[in-house]
């Protein structure tokens, strides 16, 4: 029943042998231990397993890997990764995040970063009902989502300077 | 004033950078080696008898143990005010949700589907699921001889006499909703023993050290041997007060040996913590013809559900702050929790008192429409100040800014108000 | 047809268990080998910011900088007691006994730099972020790492350990009366709101938040606070609803239990009121709660307000607005 699934993950090809029904949220934390994708409901509403996967944001409770042969996954884990090949600690939205107060208990953090990664990348400067409709499959309990608005307007502008460099 | 070194200035958070990064570790990023998984039977009855029968469960390939009431090493039972929860139902249980039963198997999945062929036998008794109902002496009991928990008191002055001097006086009654504080971090954790013997339990909790007491007492173990190692937390509001995980994790890790995980699902995580107490609130306001707060009467019912959990404490400050943040000379408040069989309610972000401005709140802008008198006019008139008192007769002597909150907030939405500008606080 | 109102909501809290319930945070505060000062506190970081504020709080109160303070109150095997992280009592109760053990460690610091510094009095000696210098003769000096050097050659280990009791008694068992907590912190929140009468549809368009925190030890985390709470307590007015039947909850996951996401939150207006509280650690009450209160009777309030029907039953759903507007059409 195992079956052999390709795809890239953080950047990085993996081929793995794997029952092709699994979740992928199971797949990446139980399996690869990947544990900065969280699951905070295991039906899609609460966003806080998102992943990008060629570009567009999933929830990873609803994904089976064998939907993800030959494609892009992208994790909390790569941002990082991200930054340390430019020579910065944090991938400009995570500092965004921080600069701006957004965090308070974090379990939703990872899902919103994702979602506003996956929208700057397509936007560079999103107005700010394109910033709340970026961020409405990720629900937050604890911020009221305005001081993760506003992080991702801040985001916005040093992903802009960033560039320029 | 000496400037400061770092109060009044927006820090970053220490622990944003873990957060952001997803480095931060909730219980359920916890895998060890050697772990066992652990699945809890809930009741589905609101009130039953009930009788277990796991032989079926522990024959089923993968499961290691089925523990029940017989398997708690200490005492079967813990709660923050009584000891009216069980650690698992031992003969009855008196809510949907109550732990009966917590499946140990080499994987979740397993725990899962093994869970099912626990067969819980029951025999259904008369359920209270309205706390008005459950007041009356011949409701059905959900503990001991009645469900009526606690009664607070609150008298001063004399209202019979003081609602006849009122120019109007508005009766009402309130029902506060029944509601979650969905967390969005799923109760999970882990246990195991150290090479000392310690029980180490890690999880999500909002009071290490009075866990630490409740697992001690249900494990029969001097507190020194537990150990609770608090995560990162994914919300609490409260509902991160009572006991879930824990016993059941360090039970399960004493017993085998082994490391023991439990995740809950979101369903669970419903079914598994407190909820906001629902208030019944029958309200009596009176004011003078000027506008002044004279007389009130409240008669406020706090539903408990099945356990007390903070009941008390709730009901009390409930009662405490019915009054609203207005001086009345004359009130008679009476506030009770009751048992139900309903889920129990507890810890939630306000405690009571964030229920009765529901009330309070909309009595006083109905006095000040039927007086035709401004709704900022009418609480500016009679909101706390320095040196008021108190419904329970305590003298606010400082720090007492209602009036400018008052004044700054309805001036930005755009309220058209006459007050006295000396009133407002300068930055 | 869409009908805009405005609503306004004042509360009052008190802070912490209340009624005479001994209310006790202990700290422990320590200078180590790294010339930091770790705060030793069984206090949780729930989201709300302990872990910064009681942080800030520390440092201030030990002359520091924020991170010269590493606190910890992860494990019950090294913390001393402190309450619980609920009662919006972490800032004002573990704060005052993280203050109180900081203050005093501060001062055994300082003697042990009087010593090996040769100064007759502490009077003479200042911080400057990890060091300890001479008052007028800055070149005289000895860092904190340093200082615990010395304090170990005299066999002096600097850690205090101390506790803050609140204040609270218990009241009448006949009338009520008595101080059942203290301190109060205090609230108003002002809304718009917009209510479309066809659908029963409630849009918040704008808040505006007030709120005494006595003095904000970090102003950023007070508005995270505001803004979630306000967020809560809209979702309790509006959205909620477990859905109980026969003692059963059949809204037990997000498709059914609704709580607001970006799209529904209005524009908010923080207004921070500072009124510092004397007995509070740097003047500063405790929010976690009182954030949340207001904004459910505004929203109420608002309601009416716009189209003149009295929410006596919550949530405030759309089919119970309708189901108002429309027994008030009957009834006319």
């Amino acid at each position: 029943m195992n079956e052999q699934i390709r795809f890239n993950l953080n950047g990085k090809d993996m081929e793995i042998q794997a029952d092709p029904s699994m979740r992928l949220i199971d797949l990446l934390r139980d399996e690869l231990r990947l544990t900065g994708t969280k699951e905070g409901c295991g039906e899609g509403e609460c966003g806080a397993c998102t992943v990008i996967i060629d570009g567009i944001t999933a929830n990873s409770c609803l994904v089976l890997i064998s939907q993800i042969r030959d494609k892009k996954v992208t994790t909390i884990e790569a941002l990082e990764q991200e930054a340390l090949k430019k020579g910065d600690e944090l991938h400009p939205i995570q500092q965004a995040f921080i600069d701006a107060g957004a965090v308070q208990c974090g379990f939703c953090t990872p899902g919103m970063v994702l979602s506003a990664k996956a929208l700057l990348d397509h936007n560079s400067s999103p107005d700010e009902n394109e910033i709340k409709r970026s961020i409405s499959g990720n629900l937050c309990r604890c911020t009221g989502y305005k001081k993760i608005e506003k992080a991702i307007q801040i985001a916005s502008d040093y992903m802009k300077k960033d560039g320029v460099e | 004033m000496k400037p400061s070194i770092t109060i009044g200035k927006s820090e970053l958070r220490i622990d944003a950078k873990d957060k952001v990064t997803g480095k931060a570790v909730y219980p359920s990023d916890i895998y060890l080696d050697n772990m066992v998984y652990g699945y809890t039977i809930r009741s589905t009855m609101p009130h039953a008898e009930i009788k277990v029968d796991k032989i079926e469960a522990l024959a089923y390939p993968g499961v290691i143990a089925v523990f029940t009431a017989e398997d708690v090493t200490g005492e079967n039972h813990h709660g923050v005010l009584f000891k009216d929860h069980e650690v698992f139902c031992s003969k009855k249980v008196r809510r949907v949700g109550e732990p009966i039963a917590f499946v140990v198997a080499d994987t979740m999945d397993t725990a899962r589907k093994a869970a099912k062929l626990v067969k819980v036998a029951y025999n259904e008794l008369p359920a209270v699921l309205d706390p008005r109902e459950a007041m009356k002496e011949n409701s059905p009991k959900v503990h001991g001889d009645s469900n009526i928990i606690y009664h607070y008191k609150l008298r001063t002055g004399d209202i019979e006499e003081a609602f006849q001097k009122c120019e109007v006086v508005v009766e009402n009654t309130y029902e506060s909703s029944m509601v979650d504080h969905a967390f969005l971090q799923p109760e999970a954790g882990v246990a195991y023993i150290e090479e000392d013997g310690t029980v180490t339990i890690v999880t999500a909790t909002q009071y290490p050290h009075y866990d630490r007491e409740e697992v001690a007492e249900a494990l029969g173990l001097p507190h020194n041997k537990i150990k609770i190692l608090t995560s990162a937390v994914g919300g609490a509001f409260g509902g991160r007060e009572d006991i879930t995980v824990q016993i059941h994790l360090a039970l399960a890790a004493l017993k085998l040996g082994r490391p023991v995980k439990t995740t809950y699902t979101r369903e669970e995580s419903f079914q598994a913590h407190s909820k906001r107490h629902p208030l019944y609130m029958k309200y009596k306001t009176g004011a003078l013809k000027d506008g002044t707060l004279y007389a009130m009467e409240a008669e406020i019912i706090g539903d408990s559900g099945a356990h007390a959990s903070w009941a008390i404490n709730v009901l009390r400050k409930a009662g405490v702050h019915a009054a609203g943040p207005y001086c009345i000379p004359n009130i008679k408040i009476d506030s009770y929790a009751v048992y139900t069989n309903n889920p129990f309610t507890g810890a939630m972000r306000g405690f009571g008192a964030a229920q009765v401005p529901m009330a309070h709140e909309q009595q006083i802008d109905e006095i000040a429409r039927r007086l035709n008198i401004n709704p900022i006019e009418i609480r500016l008139k009679n909101c706390f100040k320095v040196g008021s008192l108190t419904a329970t007769g305590q003298t606010l002597e400082e720090s007492v800014p209602l009036t400018d909150t008052i004044i700054k907030a309805a001036k930005e939405i755009g309220y058209e108000f006459s007050y006295d500008s000396n009133e407002e606080v300068q930055p | 047809m869409k009908k805009r109102g405005k609503g306004i909501g004042s509360i009052f809290y008190g802070t912490g268990y209340g009624n005479g319930f001994p209310d006790v945070s202990n700290a422990c505060a320590e200078l180590k080998a790294d010339g930091k000062i770790y705060v030793y506190a069984g206090a949780t970081e729930v989201g709300q910011g302990a872990k910064t504020a009681l942080s800030q709080i520390a440092a201030e109160a030990a002359g520091v900088k924020l991170d010269k303070v590493v606190l910890v109150h992860e494990d019950t095997s090294k913390t001393p007691d402190s309450g619980t992280a609920a009662a919006s009592r972490q800032t004002y109760n573990t704060g005052n006994g993280i203050r109180i053990a900081c203050e005093q460690l501060k001062q055994e610091i300082l003697s042990i730099a009087k010593e090996a510094l040769g100064t007759n009095t502490t009077m003479g000696i200042k911080i400057n972020n990890d060091m300890l210098e001479v008052k007028g003769l800055p070149d005289k000096k000895i860092s904190l790492q340093e200082l615990y050097i010395e304090a170990e050659k005299m066999g002096k280990t600097l850690r205090v350990d101390k506790a803050f009791v609140a204040h609270t008694m218990k009241m009448d068992d006949e009338t009520g009366q008595g101080a059942p907590y203290w301190p109060y912190t205090f609230a108003t929140y002002c809304v718009e709101v917009e209510v479309d009468t066809d659908t029963g549809k409630v849009d918040v368009l704008k808040a505006v938040c007030a709120q005494d925190v006595g003095r904000a030890v970090n102003p950023m985390l007070v508005e995270g606070q505001m803004e979630g709470g306000f967020a809560m307590g809209m979702s309790w007015a509006l959205y909620e609803d477990l859905g109980l039947s026969n003692g059963k909850i059949k809204n037990d996951n997000f498709s059914k239990y609704i709580i607001p996401t970006s799209l529904d939150m209005p524009e908010i207006k923080n207004i921070i009121v500072e009124d510092p509280e004397s007995t509070a650690p740097f003047g500063a009450k405790g929010i976690g709660e009182p954030v949340m209160i207001p904004a459910m009777p505004a929203i109420l309030n608002a309601i009416y307000d716009a189209v003149g029907i009295r929410i006596t039953k919550l949530p405030a759903s759309q089919q119970e607005i309708v189901r108002l507007i429309q027994e008030k059409e009957n009834q006319q």
